[in-house]
């Protein structure tokens, strides 16, 4: 069974927003309700400013599940966690219970009234029929029901944000850690424009043969 | 005078059995949200879930750029 995840890798978001444009306008979003944003940390520090990118996390163990009194999470056979719309009072119980804030409430009215929960949905629509117009108009476009992956990570410029089977994930920021190295290695001349020596790598990327 | 009191003593005891419950239905640890169907079977884009989960497969490899360019 596969899980699926997302995994932003800071040393390579480069804070565009990229993600957070592709996934409002592929469903239709509305003003007010960011499912996806970029957090910044050490802003404008050089060398110490990093980027991710921050939406439900589709936890194993959701607290926002955990936390709801009219039980309208739900979770997919491959992880993703959903809600039922139709269920939901809007009380943001899952709101204080997410560490991640990702649960997002619309203004439903005037004087600040709080609509349903809107949050990410792995582009995995809601309990509503697969690419029907009742599922687009509350939960957005059901990429995952057409064989692809979330806009978010699909439309990142630098391959930051990556999504998919948690495994898939893990080997490809494995090799991307062994490749680059750690450290100084990570931040440079050298890492931008290549190093003179090849001697001078350090014994992490020496361990991976690349090809020239 | 005591006909009218037992009348409306009568209704007011007959109106709590038109009380709708006001408790939630939900249990702790069962989701109450309308069943979901699987992005897969037949009239959707993959016949099978193992076609879908290939396809995925190959879109989430196709993000490591290594791969891709070597």
């Amino acid at each position: 069974m596969a899980r699926m995840k997302f995994i932003c890798d800071a040393e390579r978001c480069i804070e565009c927003n990229g993600c957070v444009t592709a996934c409002k306008n592929e469903h239709d979003v509305p003003w007010g309700v960011n499912r996806r944003r970029v957090v910044t940390l050490n802003d404008g520090i050089v060398g110490a400013e990093r980027s991710i990118s921050v939406a439900c996390m589709h936890c194993s163990d959701a607290p926002c599940m955990a936390v709801c009194p009219v039980n309208c999470f739900y979770k997919t056979e491959d992880g993703v966690v959903l809600h039922d719309k139709d269920l939901c009072i809007g009380c943001g119980y899952c709101f204080y219970a997410c560490p991640f804030g990702a649960p997002q409430f619309p203004q439903a009215g005037a004087f600040g009234v709080r609509g349903k929960m809107d949050k990410c949905t792995f582009c995995a629509g809601g309990p509503e029929k697969d690419n029907s117009k009742a599922e687009h108009e509350k939960y957005g476009r059901n990429r995952l029901a057409e064989g692809k992956l979330p806009a978010c990570a699909e439309m990142c410029s630098t391959k930051a944000l990556l999504a998919g089977d948690g495994d898939v994930l893990s080997d490809i920021y494995r090799e991307r850690v062994m490749r680059r190295g750690r450290g100084g290695d990570l931040w440079g001349h050298a890492t931008a424009y290549g190093r003179p020596d090849a001697k001078a790598t350090g014994p992490i990327l020496q361990s991976i043969p690349q090809k020239s | 005078m005591m006909k009218l009191l037992i009348l409306l003593t009568g209704l007011v005891v007959l109106a709590g059995c038109g009380e709708q419950p006001q408790t939630i239905t939900a249990k702790p640890g069962t989701s109450a949200a309308k069943a979901d169907d699987v992005p897969y079977g037949e009239g959707k884009s993959f016949a099978d879930r193992n076609a879908w989960q290939l396809q995925l497969r190959a879109r989430a490899d196709n993000q490591n750029e290594y791969k891709r360019v070597n």
